[in-house]
């Protein structure tokens, strides 16, 4: 059982792995990435040369290309700037001497490197027409795949912080300096790691916290710029919540910053504002703030499972009711509850909730940060009576055909009660295959609903791809595939191990025939 | 006694001729024609009549009337753009002011077009897409689900490749797709298409296998029958009521995709039901332009009413166990 469930989670992994590698090979390779600057306000304003070398910067913050400068190849070198000459031959010597040892050390690399003329119009440059020397390279598949993958989970260590940050080591407290140190509070926390606290208690579900292992799905470029995926999708929404709260520094304050974040900024608090000099007495400045709201994945997730138990209080009464009168008056109407749901594109029905909803006086749009519990119906709704649809249809057609079976027959021939039969062997039997969809619904309601969540303006996950693709952000379009992919395949594994479980005729490992 | 009546005596005592040999064992069985039957069980259901006579209205005004009127996608929408007076109006007050006519029982849209001939230009547009995606689907879905489920190293190599594709979001295949290509008819149909087939062509291995172990193929497979033989002749027909229930869900989903994902902003260039359906939202808000957003809607909706409920019945007429 055990070999059987650790080659399918591998199996799984192997094909997530696939999976975001094409995802990731589709989406670099095949959209033109040029459309970046479709929108682009600052694109349009360049000119010259200035638009190409911006055009560069761009490509490699998307992650397109390996760029590296004239100007950073000096730095690097640890060499004073020199002037270009307009064009090469106008270069001093000096100068002639650096270009010549920067082109053979990246083309040696595989850079293409790249020289632009000055374009002058008379004695002045035009707009954007200073001369420009760059060396580029689009980044390979492999390696930007690899990089990838193995920078997905962080583990955070003592080492991780950079520079000089004294005594380097982990340490443990009953009493977390950020209630003032006298609350119990248990928390560890690290010097020279990336994050202060690596395990802490908190207010907010579930009150235990941990920041060892991060989850880098992928750094947003334009839909969160600067972000992690992840982050985008877990971080809290709307108004800031201020707490008491005691800096490091001793100053008690009613701030929504919340130090349990706090992560490592190299020379923060040397170039910090009088603020971050009164608040902070190490590097470890960089803090993000409570708010009130449930993050995107909460909201979605909230939602998800409210719809989802909804379905299934609905839908697993219904369905076993239309199976016990079946071809009667309930059965029919159900039936064309269940066509009409399955036919009626998914938009037109969630509209037509909208439009209903509206008219009992039901709030139509989401508001985080005046948050009441009627705000939830309709949402809930929307994507909770398609769902039972669906598990009705299952259903009845499970229950039916095992009506139909032969110790059903056998069962009633023997004079057992058709009450007794229905509850206690046909109901077994038909639920097994609802047992299996079970753990796909209530992951799925992690991955959010792009229509639902659009129509009543949820600040959910659903969108996350679409405001992704839309944005050309690479990064985030592999990060979510990799989510869904992981997703999809643990919920398949949980249905069968869930199976397994309720049916004893099912044995997964077995190997004999 | 007389047998007159049956012919004569030459015709009811002539000896049968040794080409006709085999003739003594044949079985006087009632004439059976499998798609007469399926007809017959069809149409005898009333409501059929009804939705195919829906369908016949459909297919009419989708295709038919486009063209009889002229409507050029090009020039028509904008015909009215500079008669301020003409915009988002009520099917009554397009009445009131063109005359009754087929043309404006619907009202106008945001340019004083006629929301009428814009609904059923786009219900052509979708209803073409969704038929060409999924007899492109239906067949190499088909066909690979039959190879699949029949071959044993093919099942082995396609589950592999089913559990990875079945992984990729759908959308963002799509998406990928149109925005590589330009957003135009046929990029739809190859995003439909490209991966479309592989979960028509898994659910039909699974019922390839159920009916390939039955006893009666065991037994052609005994008696030496090739195995494309026990394909085509034993277990294809079998799938005719399944291909064709599939079908029936098959179509209006493309068309329940189509209208998501104009609606998501993904949609196609020309003017489908869901490009009218997301142009329109906005004025859904407003009071007394409703009709401009439900119109779209309603046809949408009935369009992929008629034709799964068709297509269920007709799957429910080609299985022959009804035919008795």
């Amino acid at each position: 059982m055990g070999r059987y469930l650790l080659g399918r989670i591998a199996r799984g992994l192997l094909s997530v792995i696939i999976v975001s590698g094409i995802v990731m090979a589709l989406t670099y390779a095949c959209m033109d990435r040029n459309l970046i600057f479709a929108q682009d306000p600052v694109y349009s304003r360049q000119r010259g040369n200035a638009r190409q070398v911006y055009q560069m910067q761009q490509w490699e913050n998307y992650g397109y290309v390996d760029y590296v400068s004239f100007e950073d190849y000096l730095s690097k070198e640890g060499l004073e700037p020199l002037p270009l000459g307009d064009s090469p031959e106008e270069d001093s010597s000096a100068t002639a001497e650096q270009v010549a040892r920067f082109t053979a050390a990246y083309e040696a690399e595989g850079y293409t490197v790249t020289r632009l003329n000055a374009r002058t119009r008379g004695q002045k440059y035009q707009e954007g027409g200073e001369p420009r020397l760059f060396a580029s390279r689009d980044v390979p598949f492999l390696p930007r795949f690899w990089k990838w993958l193995t920078g997905l989970i962080v583990v955070d260590n003592i080492h991780a912080a950079k520079g000089e940050v004294g005594q380097r080591g982990i340490s443990f407290t009953w009493f977390d300096p950020a209630y003032g140190g006298e609350r119990f509070s248990p928390a560890i926390m690290g010097n020279g790691t990336h994050h202060k606290y690596l395990l802490y208690f908190d207010g907010r579900f579930p009150y235990i916290h941990q920041n060892l292992i991060t989850l880098r799905l992928g750094q947003s470029y334009s839909v969160n710029q600067g972000v992690d995926v992840f982050e985008t999708m877990t971080d809290s929404q709307g108004k800031r919540q201020p707490e008491e709260i005691v800096y490091p520094s001793g100053l008690e304050a009613l701030s929504a910053d919340d130090l349990h974040s706090a992560t490592y900024v190299q020379g923060s608090l040397a170039a910090g504002d009088a603020v971050v000099k009164a608040h902070f007495t190490d590097d470890y400045t960089n803090v993000t703030t409570r708010k009130q709201g449930l993050s995107k994945l909460g909201y979605s997730f909230t939602i998800g499972l409210l719809s989802v138990g909804l379905a299934y209080c609905i839908g697993i009464p219904v369905g076993l009711w239309m199976a016990r009168k079946k071809g009667r008056l309930a059965d029919r109407l159900g039936t064309a509850y269940v066509v009409g749901i399955i036919a009626v594109p998914t938009l037109a029905y969630i509209f037509l909730f909208r439009s209903i909803g509206q008219r009992l006086g039901l709030p139509t749009a989401f508001d985080v940060d005046a948050p009441t519990l009627w705000m939830y119906v309709l949402p809930v709704v929307s994507l909770g009576l398609p769902a039972a649809a669906n598990l009705m249809k299952w259903l009845r057609r499970y229950t039916i055909d095992q009506m139909d079976e032969n110790y059903v027959r056998f069962a009633r021939s023997c004079g057992l009660v058709e009450g007794k039969i229905f509850r206690s062997h046909v109901l077994k039997n038909a639920a097994i295959p609802i047992y299996h969809g079970l753990p796909a619904s209530v992951l799925g309601a992690l991955v959010g609903a792009i229509i639902t969540e659009r129509v009543y303006v949820v600040p959910g996950a659903g969108g996350l791809l679409t405001d992704a693709i839309g944005a050309y952000d690479n990064g985030v379009i592999v990060g979510l595939t990799l989510f869904y992919a992981v997703i999809s395949v643990a919920a398949v594994i949980l249905g069968d191990l869930i199976v397994a479980a309720v049916d004893p005729r099912i044995r997964l490992s077995d190997t004999r025939r | 006694m007389d047998l007159s009546e049956y012919g004569t005596p030459e015709e009811l005592f002539a000896p049968v001729p040794a080409e006709a040999a085999g003739e003594e064992e044949r079985i006087d069985a009632p004439a059976y024609s499998y798609w007469r039957s399926v007809a017959r069980v069809f149409f005898s259901k009333k409501i059929n009549w009804l939705l195919l006579g829906l369908l016949l209205v459909i297919v009419v005004f989708s295709f038919l009337y486009p063209a009889v009127i002229g409507y050029d996608p090009e020039v028509d929408p904008y015909a009215n753009l500079l008669d301020s007076e003409s915009r988002h109006l009520s099917p009554q007050k397009a009445i009131e002011k063109y005359g009754f006519g087929l043309k404006w029982i619907f009202g106008t849209g945001a340019a004083g077009q006629s929301t009428f001939d814009a609904v059923w230009y786009g219900a052509g547009i979708s209803l073409s897409l969704a038929l060409i995606a999924a007899a492109i689907n239906l067949t190499v879905g088909v066909a690979v689900g039959a190879l699949w489920g029949m071959s044993r190293r093919v099942d082995k190599v396609m589950t592999e490749i089913y559990n990875i594709f079945a992984n990729i979001p759908y959308i963002l295949l799509i998406s990928v797709l149109v925005l590589v290509l330009s957003a135009d008819f046929w990029t739809m149909v190859l995003a439909l298409t490209v991966t479309g087939w592989l979960g028509i062509a898994y659910f039909i291995r699974t019922q390839v296998m159920i009916i390939r172990d039955r006893e009666y193929n065991l037994a052609s497979r005994c008696l030496g029958t090739p195995l494309w033989r026990i394909l085509v002749r034993n277990v294809l027909p079998y799938m005719t009521s399944v291909v064709v229930t599939l079908a029936a869900a098959e179509i209006p989903s493309y068309i329940s995709y189509e209208v998501f994902l104009s609606y998501i902003g993904m949609g196609i260039s020309q003017m489908s039901l869901g490009k009218l359906i997301q142009s329109a939202q906005s004025a859904m808000l407003t009071p007394g332009w409703g009709m401009e957003f439900w119109s779209p809607v309603a046809v949408a909706s009935a369009i992929t009413v008629v034709l799964y409920v068709l297509g269920q019945n007709l799957g429910d007429a080609s299985d022959p166990k009804r035919h008795i």
